[in-house]
């Protein structure tokens, strides 16, 4: 620690502060343009200087300068005054002042320090900036006349984002700020470079006109799309969520969000919405009260009984889902479970027989200071890309060594150093067995304290890394590589994502990934981490709630087949459009069209409830308060911001009016639901609302220790033998099928397509944009082609959240999927 | 140039060159430079998809490549001419009637600065002193310097680069 002093004021701070710093923790203001607390240090506009005794004779740029012990700060002075004024005169001679038109206006630095320094005049004449406004993308805007060239936009698409947008070009007057050939901008479109600016040069579009800032109300609340469990400051004018504002002092995000966050949120307000419950009479659905919807609910499902099934999304808040099991016991059912009951074994099977838990075992910040990382799939940074931003942060600025196992390039991939395990598809066991077979052999696993070395050692003969090194093509040498590297890291990581596109062999990658965490000490060890990620926002509180089939209870792929073989009477589906996800849509369809009673609960009138029997309009997560459990068992509220649009509901009224209708109690409020799933809930003991802080309160500590260290022998797979193969998969502008219904992702991504390889493209005759037909088991899908570098020989991409596409025609839970390819 | 034809044009290019200077520098640090250079001496300016190619390769962002790029005035990012005709600027020049030489350019090729005709022969460029003041107004073309230039002068030497061809 340094003792100094700032303006009189005595201060103790780390000896890796900044007089800025310092002066934040001293209660002094010291204003700034170019500092933001997440980049790294940069020193552009000098509206930071200050007097520091020890260096007398020149102004010291605070935001840069480290502290050091005894130093003496004087934060303004005449002359400090006058050079601040003189860097905003400097700045307002090319800049454009159109504040009252500017979004920013009411929270814009540059204005704020214009008023505070009463900058009235300008002594310096000169061309004001006229630069046209980069409108190209529908959702962010660059109005380069507006910039102060601090760079913090290019900085964060650097070091937080790994995008790399934006960079000075230019020399002189002509400096600006620019994307590679000065184009239109054209990117993951997160919006990390709208909330840095300082200024309104770069501005979310879709909020264009909205409201002033001080117009908007702000609610914090829990991203409703993945499992990373971002906070978002819905705001909202007029009952309307008109935008998302930055916020970097709750939650985990450190106020970075993913396209999906930033600019997804509009599905709230589409017109789409379901707005009053319907129900089938002579055939079609027809607009009914809520009174007659939910009596033919409680009707039908008194009839059903035990032979209920109930199927769910993790979209539902905790309090929600504890309801939806009491309707289950309500009903005497057993049947229940959630997200297509398969996906999420990894950890339901794989980390339950192993480690003895059904959660990763910590939390993501700490992913930062790793220093190897281990990524199962590229596709992490789709499925959880803010996340993937701990990852590139660790990887550039902390020098981590990042390992991809990948059955396709990807962001991660591209990242500084990265080492990729390119496979062929399906064979990720095969190459973690490889990896702790080499731990085994080299002598270097830890394996003091587990149980089953000796089974599978054995089980591990077949897995030399030469052996492996064939079936997969992936190099011995970077097997090796990669296993020794993770051993030998003093803070390491596993990731890997689970969801409905990603089902296949779902049990025995979590077990193979937990032999991997326990031979290199990571499961458990403070500083690293197992993390085992559900697509969902709220995947995570579904495993913790276990809305899962009890131990006579059908899942969900067996609810479908009894209900198609007649023996299922009534199926409840909340908030899962299973036509358009759940592997098999032919299987799913024929058990919906089989099943005598069908209620579907949703915010749409999604393929699946369409064929329903009732349709009960339900409420986004905007709407509700409650909370989520994100991926890393970090328990977050949920607040309401709007009403719901017409007469549509939260599935916790709907759930409690259910309930009541069978005479069962349901908790009056979330508050108190939460007492009681928190009571009947393990892990969630002891928990109680109010210990939710900012930072939302992580289940079983940061370090979540196993509570059993058994190795399960688990076997491989081998490659599909076909010249072209399927992958099905998440796109990062998307999260399940409900990102389909917001405008701003669907902006970027309005389609489904399939992705091809250079290679394949040539090969194949394929051009961008050209529909391509993929034939396998005789059905036939049918989308434009995307071409570009990610995809290996042989190897095509679909994404899964169009239901128009109809992929799950031919995706029916296969790591790959033979395919023919035709025009 | 559209963005469109732009990128019609460099999917043209034939990238062996590129790479072959990339695989020189691949393994070392901080190589953006040099690479860059060489490409330009292969190619004669940098096309767009050696930019790419480069980005992808050395794991640099196209957009820093590109701020690079247009920071030095050395790199040249369209094709250019055969013949470089610089044309001085420079006080000495420019009180001699340099505008009028340009313009006689201009007139006769139908390109100012930094612009190249269309038949990729010349390239156009003002620049500042090139230290031969004594016979200004200057001009030079590749590395041939021609002194004391006037009018009719201008015509005979892209003329006479006209016919070399
Ligand atoms: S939106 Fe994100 S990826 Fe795009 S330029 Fe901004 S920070 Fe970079
Ligand atoms: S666009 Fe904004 S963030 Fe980027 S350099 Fe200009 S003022 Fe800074
Ligand atoms: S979709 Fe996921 S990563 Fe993106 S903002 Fe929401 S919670 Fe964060
Ligand atoms: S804030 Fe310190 S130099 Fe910009
Ligand atoms: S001014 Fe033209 S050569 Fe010096």
């Amino acid at each position: 620690m340094v003792n100094l002093t700032i303006d009189g004021k005595q201060v103790t701070v780390s000896k890796t502060a900044t007089i800025y710093e310092a002066a934040c923790e001293a209660g002094v203001h010291i204003p700034v343009l170019c500092y933001a607390k997440k980049l790294m240090p940069y020193g552009a506009c000098r509206v930071c200087l200050v007097e520091v005794e020890q260096m007398k004779g020149r102004l010291i740029p605070a935001c840069t300068t480290p502290v050091t012990e005894g130093m003496v700060v004087t934060s303004t002075s005449d002359e400090i005054v006058k050079v601040r004024k003189t860097v905003l005169e400097f700045l307002l001679v090319n800049h454009v002042v159109d504040c009252p038109v500017c979004d920013k206006g009411g929270e814009c630095d540059l204005q704020d320090l214009t008023y505070e320094y009463e900058v009235v005049s300008n002594r310096f004449e000169g061309e004001k900036f006229d630069l046209p406004t980069d409108e190209v993308n529908p959702l962010i805007e660059r109005n380069m006349n507006r910039c102060v060239l601090c760079g913090k936009c290019a900085r964060v698409c650097d070091e937080i984002v790994g995008y790399g947008s934006y960079s000075f070009i230019n020399r002189g007057f002509e400096t600006k700020i620019a994307t590679a050939f000065d184009r239109g901008l054209n990117c993951e479109f997160c919006g990390q470079c709208v909330s840095m600016c300082p200024v309104g040069a770069i501005l979310p579009r879709p909020f264009k006109f909205k409201a002033r800032p001080w117009q908007l109300k702000e609610i914090d609340s829990v991203c409703g799309y993945c499992g990373n469990g971002c906070t978002v400051t819905l705001g909202t004018k007029d009952n309307k969520v008109e935008t998302i504002r930055f916020n970097d002092k709750t939650g985990v995000n450190d106020g970075n969000l993913c396209v999906r966050g930033r600019f997804g949120y509009s599905f709230i307000n589409s017109e789409d919405r379901l707005t009053k419950p319907l129900i089938r009479e002579n055939g079609s659905l027809v607009e009914t009260s809520w009174d007659k919807a939910l009596a033919r609910v409680a009707d039908g499902l008194k009839q059903s009984g035990s032979e209920t099934g109930i199927v769910t999304g993790a979209r539902l808040t905790n309090e929600e889902l504890f309801l939806l099991r009491n309707v289950a016991k309500a009903l005497g059912s057993e049947n229940i479970d959630h997200s297509g009951g398969e996906c999420y074994k990894g950890l339901t099977e794989g980390l339950q027989q192993t480690l003895g838990l059904q959660a990763s075992t910590a939390t993501f910040p700490q992913v930062e200071n790793c220093d190897a990382i281990l990524s199962i799939r590229s596709d992490f940074y789709e499925t959880h890309p803010v996340f993937g931003m701990v990852v590139n942060q660790a990887v550039r600025r902390n020098d981590a060594k990042l390992t991809v196992i990948a059955d396709k390039r990807g962001k991660f991939t591209k990242l500084p150093e990265a080492k990729t395990l390119l496979h062929k598809p399906g064979l990720e066991v095969n190459l973690i067995n490889a990896m702790c077979r080499v731990l085994l052999d080299e002598g270097l696993a830890k394996t003091e304290r587990l149980s089953g070395v000796d089974e599978l050692k054995a089980a591990l003969a077949d897995y030399a890394p030469e052996t492996v090194a064939e079936t997969t093509g992936v190099s011995v040498d970077a097997i090796r590589t990669a296993a020794r590297e993770l051993a030998a890291a003093e803070n390491a990581a596993i990731l890997l994502a689970y969801g409905l596109p990603y089902t296949a062999a779902s049990k025995e990658l979590g077990i193979a990934a937990a032999n991997l965490s326990l031979l290199t000490g990571i499961a458990g060890r403070t500083g690293s981490g197992l993390y085992v990620c559900g697509e969902k926002n709220n995947s995570q509180g579904a495993i913790d709630l276990a809305v899962m089939p009890g131990a006579t209870g059908l899942g969900a792929q067996q609810m479908l087949s009894a209900a198609a073989q007649g023996q299922l009477k009534a199926l409840y589906v909340v908030g899962e459009d299973m036509v358009s996800s759940y592997p098999d849509r032919k299987a799913v369809e024929l058990a919906l069209d089989k099943v005598p009673f069908l209620v579907v609960q949703d915010l749409f009138l999604s393929p699946t409830a369409q064929m329903a029997d009732v349709v009960l309009p339900a409420a986004s997560f905007a709407e509700k308060d409650g909370t989520f459990t994100n991926a890393e068992r970090r328990i977050q509220r949920v607040r309401a911001a709007v009403p719901s649009p017409g007469d549509a509901r939260t599935d916790f009224n709907i759930l409690s009016d259910v309930l009541s209708a069978f005479g069962a109690q349901a908790p009056a409020t979330a508050a108190e639901a939460f007492a009681q799933l928190t009571a009947d809930t393990a892990a969630y003991q002891g928990i109680s609302l109010d210990m939710l802080g900012a930072q939302g309160y992580v289940w079983g500590t940061d370090i979540l220790t196993p509570i059993t260290r058994n190795l399960v022998a688990v076997a491989g797979s081998k490659p599909l033998d076909a010249a072209h193969q399927l992958l099905v998969g998440s796109a990062l502008y998307h999260s399940g099928t409900m990102s389909t219904h917001a405008k701003g992702p669907m902006a970027v991504v309005s389609e489904p397509y399939i992705e091809f390889g250079r290679e394949d493209a040539k090969a194949l005759n394929v051009a961008e944009g050209d529909l391509v037909k993929l034939s396998a088991d005789g059905e036939i899908i049918e989308a434009k082609a995307k071409v570009d570098n990610r995809l290996p020989q042989g190897v095509l991409f679909a994404p899964y959240h169009f239901s128009a596409l109809g992929l799950n025609k031919i995706y029916r839970g296969q790591p790959a999927i033979a395919v023919q390819v035709g025009k | 140039m559209t963005e469109s034809a732009q990128q019609a044009q460099t999917e043209e290019i034939d990238l062996t060159a590129a790479n072959a200077v990339i695989d020189k520098y691949q393994d070392m640090h901080g190589a953006l430079m040099p690479v860059l250079q060489e490409i330009q001496e292969a190619y004669g300016y940098i096309p767009e998809e050696t930019v790419h190619l480069t980005a992808e390769r050395l794991n640099v962002y196209a957009s820093q490549i590109y701020g690079v790029l247009t920071f030095y005035a050395q790199f040249h990012l369209e094709p250019r001419g055969k013949y470089i005709i610089r044309v001085c600027m420079g006080t000495a020049c420019h009180v001699k009637g340099a505008g009028r030489i340009g313009d006689t350019i201009k007139e006769r090729l139908g390109v100012g600065h930094a612009e190249t005709t269309e038949d990729l022969l010349f390239t156009a460029e003002y620049v500042a002193c090139i230290g031969a003041c004594g016979m200004a107004p200057v001009i030079m073309v590749n590395d041939a310097t021609y002194g004391s230039i006037s009018v009719q002068k201008t015509d005979e030497v892209i003329q006479k680069y006209q016919e070399l061809g």
